[in-house]
C-alpha cells in the first residue's frame, strides 16, 4: 500500500528528470545573496533559527548574571542599579526576541508547508519581510540597550516606566515593530493552512504541529495590534501631555497593566501553544503510535487560543480592580486548566501500550510533560484567589512561569530541533551527547526553579537584588542549579553544531516517523517534494503506513535491535 | 524573622492565615496526588512498552468516556478551587467596621506608617487581637505592601488610596517588604557608587544613606498588647502638641528634637545626610543660612526656603543634584515643616 505518491521521496532515489536528485534546498544555490534574497521558507527558518539562537545566548547570559549576583547577600558582582537592567534585558530578550518567535518562525517555518505538502508559504516576499522587520526589531531593542537606562522589567509598568527615562520608549518601539513581524507570520500561517493544502491533506489529517500553529498564529494576528495601541498611547501621553497612564496627568496607570496584558498574556499562549504542538510530534513518533484523541488534542490548542484572550485579569489580583472583576478572572482563568489538562492526559496515554523509543527527542517530551504538569498544577495556586494574595509577586510566580516558558517551550524547542536536526541539514547527531545533554538540562533546570518555589512561598518577593538572610540557602541552591543547566545547554548546543561537520549523513526518516515531512528527501530539494504529493492517511497512522515508509535507515537506531536479533 | 510555621509556608499570624494554608496545602496534595499519577503512569508506560523485536504498538482507538470524562471531571474540582479562594479573598476585601485606621505612605524606597493620634513611624506596630486596616498612598510609583506572615498583599498605586485589614493573632515581629518592582539607585547624583552593605540585624538589615532600591523597601511589623502599643503611640505623638493646645510656642529644643524623630520617619533620611556626605540630595549638616547656588540663581537656606523645598521640591534646585525628590505636600504639616527646620538649625557645622 503506497501511501504516498512522491517520485525520488518514499521510493528511493530515483531519478526522475527533475534535476539531480542529490540537490537540496542547501546546495541549488549558492553564495550569500542567494541567503539574504531567499523566499525560500526553509532558507528564512534557519535564518531565523539562527538569530532567535543568539537571542538565547543573550538572554541566557543575563540569567547567568542574575543568578550570579544573588548568589551571595550584598554586593556579589554588580550594584543594584546594574541588576536591575541585567533581569529586565534577560525578561526583555527572552520574551520578545527569543521565545515568542523561536518556533513559530523557525521550526513552523521550516515545517508548516512539508507538512501541508506544500511548495512554500502562501506569500513568500512576505514571509521573507517579517525576516527583515524582525532584523530592525532586534537592532533598534538592542541599541535601546546600549542607550540607556531601561530597567522597569519586560512590562514597562508605568508610571516607573515614565519616570526613569526615555530608552523605554526606544525599547517599547522596537518590541511595537517585532509585533508587525509576529503578525506577517501569523497571517502567512493561516492562509498557507487554508489554500494549500495538498490533495489529501484534510483538516481531519492535518499533523498537530501545523494545528498548534494555526492557533498561535490566530492569536499573533488577533492580539498583537493591542501592544502597538498601548505603545501610541505612551507616546501620546510622552509628548503631547495626554493623560491616560500617569497619574499626574489623570491618567490611571492600572489602565496600562490591562493593556499590557491583554497582549501579553495571549503572548504567553503563543509562546507555550507552539511547545505543545511540537511535543505532540514527538510523542507520536516515538510511541509509534496515533496521538490518543487526535480531535480534542487540536482543539485544545484552538481552546487555549480563545481562553488566551479572556484571563488577563489574573495579572492585576492585587493591582487594585474592583472585586466583582478579580473573582470573574479567577474563574475564567480555572477554565485554562481544562484543554491544557486534556493535552497532557492524551500525551499520556498515547503511550500507553506504543512502542517507544528512548531517543534523545523523547526524553525532551516525556521531561516536557514532567515540567509543564509542575507549570500547570502550580497555577491552581495562582490561580485561587486568596492564596495568590499570598504568592503573588513572589518566586513561586518566578518558578511558576519558567516552568512552563522553559521547562515547557524552551525543553520542546529543543526536542523539536534534535528531531527535526536531520531533516534540515541532512545530518545526523550523536545520540550519545545529546542524551548527556538533555539529562544536565533537566537535573540543571529542576535544581534552578524547585527552590524558587519554596523561597517564593516563604514570601520572597521578585526583582531583588538583595534578601533576607532566612532565603540565602535557596538562592545558593538556585545558582549552582543554573551552572549546571548551562553546561547542559552547551553541551546540546555543541552536539547539533558538531553534526554540522560531523555527523553521518542523515537517511531519508532516520526515527521512523509517519509524519508528512519524512516523506521526501533529507535535506528536502528547493520545492520540498519533487512533484505534489497525494496524501491517502493521516500523518499519525502508524497502522496504515508501509514499512518502507517507516524504514529508518539509521544505525544508531536500528542497531540495538539488530544487536537484539542477535542474542 | 520568625521561624516558618511549615517548611513551604512562613508563620501564621493573622487571623485568616490558618484559612489561607489550609487552601494551600490542598492544593499541593492535590497536585503531588496528579503528578506522581501522571509522571509515573507515562514513565512506566514508556519502559513497559519499550520498542524491542517483536513488540508493536497497538493502533489508537477511540474511548469516548474516557475523554468526556476528564474534560469533565476538573471541573468540579475548579470550582471548588475557585470558590474557595474567592471566598477568602471577599473576607479580605472587607474589613470590619470597627478596624482602627493606619496611614502608610510608600515611596521610593522608604514606608511611613501614621498612627491615630497623628503620629509617624517607619516601623509598623500594632495592637493583638484587633483589626487593623491599612490605608495605603503612593507619593511616586506604584509599590506593593507585602507582610508574608499575614498572608496580605497590596499595590500602593499613586493617584488613589488602596487598603487592606488584618487582625494579628499574637505577639512577634515580621518583615514588611514592598513587592511591586520600583527602581533602585546605586550612585549619588555625582556618579559615585554609593557604599551598600545589608545587616544581619533581622529589624533593620538595610541601614540608611546607602544604595537603596526595591528590594530594600524593608520595614518590621510589631504585633504587640495594647498596653505597649499604646505607650509606643504615645512615644511617636507630637510633644509640641501639649504646649500648643496651652496657647505656648513650643520650646526650639523640644520642636528639634521632634524633628530628629520626623528626619527618620518621613524618609528624610534615605537621601540626606547629618555627615555632610553627598547622598541622593545635599546633607542638611550646616545648611541652615548657607548660601547655595540653584537653578534659580543663589539662595540663602532660610525657613522659607526650607518649606518651599519640602513642599515644592522642584521649584529650586541647588547645583550639582538632580531635581528627583517627591514632594510632600499633604504628608507633612506645617507644625512638622517648624519641628524639621528647627532641627536643620540645630545641625551646625
Amino acid at each position: 500500500m503506497a501511501a504516498i505518491d512522491i517520485p525520488g521521496g518514499a521510493g528511493g532515489h530515483v531519478a526522475d528528470g527533475h534535476g539531480d536528485p542529490d540537490e537540496n534546498y542547501l546546495t541549488t544555490q549558492r553564495g550569500i545573496r542567494s541567503w539574504l534574497f531567499t523566499l525560500d521558507h526553509k532558507r528564512i527558518g534557519l535564518m531565523y533559527l539562527t538569530m532567535v539562537s543568539l537571542a538565547f545566548l543573550i538572554g541566557g547570559t543575563f540569567a547567568l548574571l542574575v543568578r550570579i549576583e544573588l548568589f551571595t547577600r550584598g554586593r556579589t558582582i554588580v550594584d543594584g542599579e546594574t541588576y536591575n537592567r541585567f533581569f529586565t534585558l534577560h525578561g526583555a530578550a527572552m520574551v520578545f526576541l527569543f521565545i515568542i518567535p523561536s518556533v513559530p518562525a523557525a521550526l513552523g517555518n521550516f515545517f508548516l508547508p512539508i507538512m501541508l505538502g506544500a511548495k512554500d508559504v502562501a506569500f513568500p516576499r512576505i514571509n521573507l519581510l517579517s525576516f527583515y522587520i524582525y532584523l530592525v526589531g532586534v537592532a533598534i531593542l538592542l541599541t535601546s540597550i546600549v542607550m540607556g537606562a531601561v530597567d522597569t522589567g519586560w512590562t514597562f509598568y508605568t508610571p516607573y516606566s515614565v519616570q526613569t527615562g526615555t530608552s523605554v520608549i526606544s525599547m517599547t518601539f522596537g518590541v511595537f515593530v517585532l509585533g508587525f513581524s509576529s503578525i506577517l507570520t501569523g497571517l502567512n500561517f493561516l492562509v498557507t493552512v487554508h489554500t494549500m493544502r495538498a490533495p489529501g491533506v484534510t483538516w481531519t489529517r492535518l499533523p498537530l504541529f501545523v494545528w498548534g500553529m494555526y492557533a498561535t498564529a490566530l492569536i499573533q494576528v488577533l492580539a498583537t495590534p493591542v501592544l502597538a495601541i498601548t505603545l501610541l498611547l505612551l507616546i501620546a501621553e510622552r509628548f503631547f501631555g495626554i493623560g491616560v497612564f500617569d497619574p499626574k496627568l489623570g491618567g490611571d496607570p492600572v489602565l496600562f497593566q490591562h493593556f499590557f496584558w491583554f497582549y501579553s498574556h495571549p503572548a504567553v499562549y503563543i509562546m507555550i501553544v507552539p511547545g505543545m504542538a511540537i511535543n505532540s510530534e514527538l510523542i507520536a513518533t516515538f510511541s509509534r503510535r496515533n496521538i490518543f484523541g487526535y480531535f480534542a488534542v487540536a482543539m485544545s490548542s484552538l481552546g487555549l487560543a480563545l481562553l488566551g484572550f479572556l484571563v488577563w485579569g489574573h495579572h492585576l489580583f492585587v493591582a487594585g480592580m474592583s472585586e466583582f472583576a478579580t473573582v470573574l478572572f479567577s474563574a475564567l482563568t480555572f477554565l485554562v486548566a481544562i484543554p491544557s489538562g486534556v493535552k497532557v492526559f492524551n500525551w499520556t496515554a498515547t503511550i500507553y501500550k506504543g512502542s517507544v523509543v528512548w531517543a534523545s527527542p523523547m526524553l525532551y517530551a516525556m521531561a516536557f510533560i514532567f515540567l509543564f504538569t509542575i507549570g500547570g498544577l502550580t497555577g491552581l495556586f495562582l490561580g485561587t484567589l486568596s492564596v495568590d494574595v499570598h504568592l503573588t509577586d513572589t518566586y513561586f510566580v518566578v518558578a511558576h512561569f519558567h516552568y512552563v516558558m522553559m521547562g515547557g517551550t524552551v525543553i520542546a524547542f529543543l526536542g523539536g530541533l534534535l528531531y527535526w536536526w536531520p531533516k534540515m541539514t541532512g545530518k545526523m547527531h550523536d545520540e550519545g551527547k545529546a542524551k548527556v545533554g538533555f539529562w544536565l538540562v533537566f537535573v540543571g533546570f529542576n535544581t534552578v526553579f524547585m527552590p524558587q518555589f519554596i523561597m517564593g512561598s516563604r514570601g520572597m518577593p521578585r526583582r531583588y537584588y538583595d534578601y533576607l538572610p532566612q532565603y540565602e540557602i535557596f538562592h545558593k541552591i538556585s545558582t549552582v542549579g543554573s551552572w549546571i543547566l548551562a553546561v547542559g545547554l552547551f553541551l546540546t548546543a555543541y552536539t547539533l553544531l558538531e553534526a554540522l561537520w560531523k555527523g553521518k549523513k542523515a537517511p531519508r526518516n532516520p526515527w521512523g516517523s509517519a509524519g508528512y515531512e519524512w516523506m521526501t528527501d533529507t535535506p528536502p530539494c528547493l520545492t520540498n517534494f519533487h512533484e505534489t504529493p497525494v496524501i491517502t492517511r493521516g500523518p499519525y497512522d502508524y497502522h496504515l503506513a508501509t514499512p518502507e515508509e517507516l524504514a529508518t535507515g539509521w544505525d544508531e537506531i536500528d542497531a540495538p535491535k539488530a544487536k537484539a536479533k542477535k542474542d | 524573622m520568625n521561624e516558618p510555621a511549615t517548611f513551604q509556608l512562613p508563620e501564621q499570624m493573622s487571623t485568616i492565615a490558618a484559612d489561607v494554608d489550609w487552601l494551600y496545602y490542598f492544593i499541593y496534595w492535590l497536585s503531588v496526588v496528579l503528578f506522581v499519577a501522571i509522571v509515573s503512569a507515562m514513565v512506566y508506560w514508556a519502559w513497559k512498552y519499550r520498542e524491542r523485536p517483536g513488540h508493536k504498538a497497538e493502533p489508537t482507538g477511540h474511548n469516548m468516556a474516557l475523554e468526556l470524562g476528564w474534560t469533565v471531571a476538573p471541573i468540579f474540582v475548579l470550582v471548588f478551587l475557585f470558590h474557595k479562594g474567592a471566598q477568602g479573598y471577599m473576607d479580605l476585601a472587607v474589613a470590619p467596621a470597627d478596624a482602627m485606621v493606619i496611614h502608610v505612605n510608600a515611596k521610593q524606597w522608604a514606608w511611613e506608617f501614621v498612627y491615630p493620634n497623628g503620629g509617624s513611624s517607619d516601623e509598623l506596630h500594632v495592637p493583638v487581637h484587633k483589626p487593623v486596616k491599612l490605608v495605603m498612598g503612593s507619593a511616586d510609583v506604584i509599590h506593593d505592601l507585602f507582610a508574608p506572615s499575614l498572608r496580605v498583599k497590596r499595590d500602593i498605586v499613586p493617584g488613589v488610596y488602596s487598603s487592606l485589614w488584618f487582625e494579628a493573632t499574637h505577639i512577634g515581629h515580621d518583615d514588611i517588604m514592598c513587592a511591586e518592582y520600583c527602581g533602585g539607585r546605586s550612585k549619588d547624583p555625582s556618579g559615585n557608587e554609593l557604599p551598600y552593605a545589608p545587616s544581619d540585624d533581622p529589624l533593620h538589615p538595610y541601614p540608611p544613606g546607602q544604595a537603596a532600591g526595591h528590594w530594600s523597601m524593608h520595614a518590621t511589623l510589631y504585633v504587640e498588647s495594647q498596653q505597649d502599643f499604646d505607650k509606643f503611640q504615645k512615644s511617636i505623638g507630637d510633644p509640641c502638641d501639649s504646649f500648643v493646645s496651652s496657647g505656648k510656642p513650643c520650646p526650639t529644643q523640644v520642636a528639634a528634637e521632634q524633628g530628629a524623630k520626623l528626619y527618620v520617619s518621613k524618609g528624610c533620611v534615605a537621601c540626606h545626610t547629618l555627615t555632610g556626605a553627598k547622598l541622593v540630595g545635599p546633607s542638611w549638616k550646616g545648611i541652615y543660612g548657607k548660601e547655595e547656588s540653584t537653578d534659580h540663581g543663589l539662595m540663602r537656606v532660610d525657613d522659607a526656603y526650607i518649606k518651599e523645598s519640602i513642599l515644592q521640591p522642584l521649584a529650586k534646585i541647588v547645583t550639582g543634584y538632580q531635581g528627583v525628590m517627591p514632594t510632600f505636600a499633604g504628608q507633612v504639616s506645617d507644625a512638622e515643616i517648624e519641628e524639621l527646620t528647627a532641627y536643620i538649625k540645630s545641625l551646625k557645622e
